[in-house]
Formats: C-alpha cells, sequence, structure tokens
C-alpha cells in the first residue's frame, strides 16, 4: 500500500528496505569532546567540527555495509527528549530523577507555552543528506513521548500539553519537507504506556503529519502492545517501526489475529545484546514477518537506536542484517 | 479530627549537590569493588538519616525511610525470599522507572528479615514516627515470572507471598511500627481478583498486633473499585487521586468505613497545587472519613520528583493544611 506512497514522494526502493533506527554509538572522540563542552572546556564551534566528523564516519559506514535508507546518527544528540527540550522556547531542565538500580537523568519541566525557536534539526539532516545519494530519514521524537518524559507546570492537562507539542513539532517536519527530506520519523516510544490516553496520541499525530508530503515512520518499543493493538494501526503514519528481537518476536501472534495493515519495519537486532547476529538467525526472524506481512510492506532494522553498543557490535550486527536481506532478495522471497 | 501530613513511600536519593550525590558515587564505587560493604552501609545510613530529616524538616508527621536501600519496590523484597531469582528490567505500571522482575522458581519461603531492620534503623533515627512499607503479596505476584509448576496456579503464589509477608508484618509490629503500609497497585488493573487480595490479606491482618494496617493502591483509579476495597481487613486505605477524578463523589456518596490517606498532591508531577485544587476535595471527602485521624500524603512515592521538588511538594503540603485548618476556623 505504501509503496505508492513512497513513489509519489519520488522514493523507489528495493524490496526489504534496511535501515536503522536512529541512533549510532558516539564515537570515542565525541564522548570526550562533549564531556569537555560541559565542563566548559570547549566552544560549541569545537564540538560540532568533531560531530559533524563522526557523522561523516557514520554515513560512510552505513553506505558501506549497504544499508538502503541512512540516518544522521544522532552523534549530536543526547536524549531524546532532552535534546528537542533543551533547544525549545518553554522548557527548563528539572532535577535527576532515577530510571532504574544506580540510573538518572535530567527531567525536562514545560514551564511556559512550548515553542520552536526555528528548526531544530535541519542543519544536521542537510549536513547527513549532502553527503549521500541515498535517501536520509528526517528524526524526530513525537509529540505524546515529550509529553510523557516531561514534567508539566504550564499547560492544563497532559492532552494540551500534547497538542501544543504536536503544533511545533509539525513546524519541524515542514521545515524537514522544505529543505528535501522525503521520509520523516516520528518517534513515540512511550505511545504504549497509557492506552488510555491513545485516543489523544492519535490526534497528536494527525496534527504533526496531516496533508505533508512525506513518507512517516514511527517507532515504538518496549510497549505492551497488546493494549493498544490493532487500535494504534489509525495513527496517521505509513510505517510503523517495532521492536521485534528483545520482545521474542510476541507480536506476531497480535498480526496472526488482527492483520497489520501498514508497512512495518521489523526489528531483527538485539540492541541489548553483545551478541552478533549471525545472518542466519536474521533471516529466520524476517521469514517469521513475512509469515503476516507482505514482503512489499516490509522493512528490516534492528529493535532500536544502536547508541548502548560498541561500534565493532553496531557494525558487525547491521552487516548480518544486510547479508540476511541481500541473500533473501537473490534466493526469492516467499512468504 | 486531625490531619496527620504523612510521606507516602519513597523519597529521591540524590539531589542537586555534589553531598547530596554520595549515594550514587558509592553504587558506582560497590560496582568496582571499591568500597567495603561496610562504608557502603554508612553511606546509605547516613542518607536514610538525612532525608527523614528533611521530611521531618518540611512538616511531615509520619516519615518513611525514603526505601533508600531498595533497587526498586518489587526486587527488593522478592529478591530476598528463597527461590526467587532477579531478572531483567521491565516497566513499573506507566512510570518512566523500570524494576527487576523475579522469577519464582520453587515454592517461596523466608529466608531473612525483609525490612524490619531497616524500620528498626529509621525508628531509631527518626523524632517523628515512622511508617515501614511492605509491597503487597498480589503487586509481588503479578510482577513475577513463575518459572515452576508449583505455581501452575497464580493465586497459590499470592498466598504463599502473603504468609511470607505477615511474618514481616508481625515483625514490624513487634519493632513498634503503628502504621504499616502495604502497597497494592496492581489490584487496580485486575479488579477482578479483589477477592484473592481480600483472601490474600487476612494472614497479614491476623499477624499485625496492635499496628494499623494501610492499603495503598495508586497509579489508577480506585473509584469502580472502592466498595470492594472498604471490605478489605485493613483499617486504613489510601487512594492517588490523581488517576481518579471522580473518587471524591464517590466517597462522598458510600463513606468511609476505615480512615483514608488522601493522595491530593501529584507525586509524579512538578506543578504545585493551590488551594483551588485542594481545599474543595477536602471540603467533599472529610465529612464522611471517620476516626481520628485522616493522612494527608501525595499521590504516589516521592522518586519520581527531582528532589528540590519533592522536598517543595511536602512543604507545599504543609502550607495547604495550615491554611485550610485557618479557614475552617475563620
Amino acid at each position: 500500500m505504501s509503496r505508492a506512497r513512497l513513489e509519489r514522494v519520488g522514493l523507489t526502493l528495493p524490496l526489504l528496505p534496511t535501515s536503522t533506527v536512529g541512533s549510532f554509538p558516539k564515537l570515542d572522540y565525541v564522548l570526550e569532546a562533549r564531556a569537555k563542552f560541559a565542563r566548559k572546556e570547549m566552544t560549541r564551534k569545537e564540538l560540532d567540527a568533531l560531530e559533524r566528523q563522526a557523522t561523516e564516519f557514520w554515513i560512510e559506514q552505513q553506505e558501506e555495509i549497504g544499508l538502503d535508507v541512512l540516518v544522521d546518527g544522532e552523534q549530536y544528540r543526547g536524549d531524546m527528549v532532552a535534546y528537542f527540550a533543551d533547544i525549545m522556547d518553554g522548557f527548563e531542565m528539572g532535577g535527576l530523577v532515577r530510571s532504574y538500580g544506580n540510573r538518572y537523568y535530567h527531567k525536562p519541566i514545560i514551564v511556559g507555552k512550548v515553542k520552536r525557536p526555528g528548526p531544530i534539526t535541519v542543519t544536521w539532516w542537510k549536513f547527513a543528506q549532502g553527503l549521500t545519494s541515498k535517501p536520509v530519514k528526517g528524526m524526530l521524537t513525537g509529540p505524546y513521548t515529550i509529553m510523557d518524559w516531561s514534567f508539566n507546570d504550564y499547560y492544563p492537562d497532559r492532552k494540551a500539553a500534547c497538542f501544543a507539542l504536536a503544533t511545533e513539532i509539525r513546524k519541524e517536519v515542514e521545515s524537514l519537507v522544505e529543505a528535501g527530506a522525503k521520509i520523516v520519523q516520528i518517534d513515540e516510544p512511550a505511545l504504549s504506556v497509557r492506552p488510555e490516553e491513545l485516543h489523544f496520541a492519535l490526534e497528536a499525530m494527525h496534527i504533526v503529519t496531516d496533508g505533508i508530503p512525506a513518507y512517516f515512520i514511527t517507532h515504538i518499543c518496549y510497549g505492551a502492545f497488546e493494549f493498544i493493538y490493532p487500535k494504534m494501526l489509525d495513527l496517521p503514519v505509513d510505517n510503523f517501526d517495532l521492536e521485534m528481537s528483545n520482545s521474542g518476536l510476541d507480536l506476531i501472534s497480535l498480526f496472526e489475529k488482527d492483520p497489520f495493515t501498514k508497512d512495518l519495519s521489523f526489528g531483527v537486532l538485539d540492541v541489548h545484546s553483545h551478541v552478533i547476529e549471525t545472518p542466519t538467525i536474521v533471516r529466520e526472524r524476517i521469514e517469521k514477518a513475512l509469515q503476516v506481512i507482505q514482503p512489499e510492506a516490509l522493512w528490516v532494522d534492528p529493535d532500536c537506536g544502536l547508541k548502548t553498543r560498541a561500534v565493532e557490535e553496531a557494525q558487525g550486527k547491521l552487516r548480518s542484517m544486510v547479508a540476511a536481506v541481500r541473500e533473501l532478495r537473490e534466493t526469492g522471497i516467499s512468504r | 479530627m486531625e490531619l496527620c501530613l504523612a510521606n507516602h513511600s519513597s523519597y529521591p536519593r540524590v539531589g542537586a549537590s555534589r553531598e547530596q550525590q554520595r549515594l550514587r558515587r558509592a553504587y558506582a564505587q560497590r560496582e568496582r569493588g571499591e568500597i567495603s560493604p561496610e562504608a557502603f552501609n554508612q553511606v546509605q545510613d547516613s542518607l536514610v538519616a538525612e532525608v527523614i530529616e528533611e521530611q521531618a524538616h518540611a512538616g511531615c508527621e509520619l516519615v518513611t525511610d525514603g526505601q533508600i536501600r531498595w533497587y526498586d519496590s518489587i526486587s527488593h523484597v522478592a529478591g530476598k525470599l528463597a527461590h526467587v531469582e532477579i531478572n531483567g528490567l521491565l516497566r513499573y505500571f506507566d512510570t518512566n522507572f523500570y524494576f527487576r522482575q523475579p522469577v519464582i522458581t520453587a515454592n517461596v519461603e523466608w529466608r531473612e528479615p525483609l525490612v524490619v531492620e531497616e524500620f528498626r534503623y529509621a525508628k531509631r533515627t527518626s523524632v517523628r514516627s515512622v511508617k515501614p512499607v511492605l509491597t503487597g503479596p498480589y503487586t509481588l505476584a503479578i510482577a513475577s515470572i513463575r518459572q515452576t509448576p508449583v505455581y501452575g496456579d497464580f493465586s497459590t503464589l499470592v498466598m504463599d507471598l502473603s504468609a511470607v509477608l505477615a511474618r514481616e508484618v508481625n515483625a514490624l509490629a513487634t519493632a513498634g511500627a503503628e502504621v504499616i503500609q502495604v502497597e497494592e497497585p496492581a489490584i487496580l488493573q485486575h479488579p477482578q481478583d479483589l477477592p484473592l487480595l481480600q483472601q490474600a490479606l487476612t494472614a497479614l491482618s491476623e499477624a499485625r498486633g496492635s499496628a494499623r494496617l494501610a492499603l495503598y493502591t495508586y497509579f489508577g483509579d480506585a473509584a469502580p473499585v472502592y466498595e470492594a476495597l472498604q471490605e478489605l481487613p485493613v483499617q486504613i486505605l489510601g487512594f492517588d487521586f490523581t488517576y481518579a477524578p471522580k473518587l471524591p463523589d464517590k466517597i462522598a456518596t458510600v463513606g468511609s468505613q476505615k480512615s483514608l490517606g488522601l493522595g491530593l498532591i501529584d507525586g509524579r508531577n512538578t506543578r504545585m497545587e493551590t488551594a483551588k485544587d485542594v481545599f474543595p476535595l477536602l471540603e467533599k471527602v472529610l465529612p464522611h472519613v471517620p476516626g481520628e485521624i485522616v493522612y494527608l500524603n501525595p499521590s504516589c512515592g516521592l522518586e519520581y520528583l527531582p528532589r528540590d521538588k519533592a522536598v517543595a511538594k511536602l512543604t507545599l503540603l504543609k502550607e495547604l493544611k495550615e491554611a485550610f485548618l485557618q479557614e475552617r476556623k475563620g
């Protein structure tokens, strides 16, 4: 179904397009530079230069590995919500909150009207796209997740905060598309957390994507999909990028019951494991997906961002993934 | 009627200052084997004392130890039982906090004290009354993976956990606890299991001695099951009002046979409530609550907030109470 949509935006992709979820491991010199910048021992300009260098590295890597749809690798981003909260007006960075064990993060607080001061990610997207002839995805965090992962001092309720954010994120989508992005990914990992709020999360996504000529992907992970499926298919996007490997491919049984009606980016690499999957394992996972999804609707990628892996692990995993897909393309794809 | 300012359960263990981050550093040192168990315990002890003092200073009349020693509310309790292994991370309800999931491999059995030693320390340290907190048998069972035929039947696990927790309730009562909080947030997602919870709480109730049992639910709407909760063998019911817009009306209509813990202040958000938010609810509910004490507490543990906001919420609770009493007098 969405092949037509891809063609309308001017993209022809091979069967089983390969991509990644967004982040790549930060290179050592970037980690060091970011720490120095935080300690005010490095200027913004110096940090930018190193982040660009690392972005070049990851674009080259993706081309060399043979991925079809690329990402900029997010060398310049920290937390996926804090990155946007830092730049947008209306946020203040809150104190530390524990996420588990001895892990803490700064949770943003909405303290005023949220506003995009200007394009947030467009310069980075242009830079990355300028390095390759393959399509680079525009990468944004969705309004529901930014709302859910922030405190809200300003808006009367969660829905109001979510809609206000949706209006601003739409502006960023428009800027990306204006700059030439054909594929925009809007990550909503928090989407499945409160099924009773799914209705307004859907509405918010309408605000973000309606009428904009791009192919939209949304990434959702670690969720209780059983509570929001199949209703979540109403989300106005073309492609759902779902974590499948880490959850033991449980979702397949949900799709057997209620057919999956959109394109699916099927996570075939466990991003929390050091183990590099073999092409055979990846191929088996893809074949499982093909039992419930038409080959024309299937994309292949890792479960989630690869930033938690070592550089070599990320490379190794992606090579296996691309090898498995090539093998399938060559030997013929059957359901 | 006395309005008692109470903390809920957990409390942020790090703050903005270097001194307030000493436990975080101690954990990292422990992982690298750079700190002795004794030195690590000392850091925990000092932090428990600090957060107890902080709660008291903010106006709390009933404090907790902040669950400073807990990895999370599930594995801290379950991990001390025999035949329980601790597994990977799972999201805690609809929060952005993750707990480690227990795996039950055979009959769960008591092996060591669960929280009574922690309570004893807190009690010694505190000038205010200390409320120990236990995660309840139903929520522990729901959060666990059953990897043994012994627990093919879910209710058998709930009842075995109940027996183990009853022993701890007894130990806490003997150690001088006046109020023992049992947390059962999971029951709000599974109201069909209320009869099972009733059965499971019976053993805890029989073990409580002269202590009062407080059953706290949160992260869900208690209004639809309010009547059934009133039937449970506990003396206090604690509610999270942030999820339950119709609960004040429900209490006003049905009344209450028990003391109540009113979680009117949102423990999950930094917005500071005003008199306009809170007074109408108090006015609606208070005439229908029997007994001498009503507990005013946050809606849930305060660990979901940064430390500065947690203190601010407790201080706010005190100010609201004073203003409310003043207004009533006037």
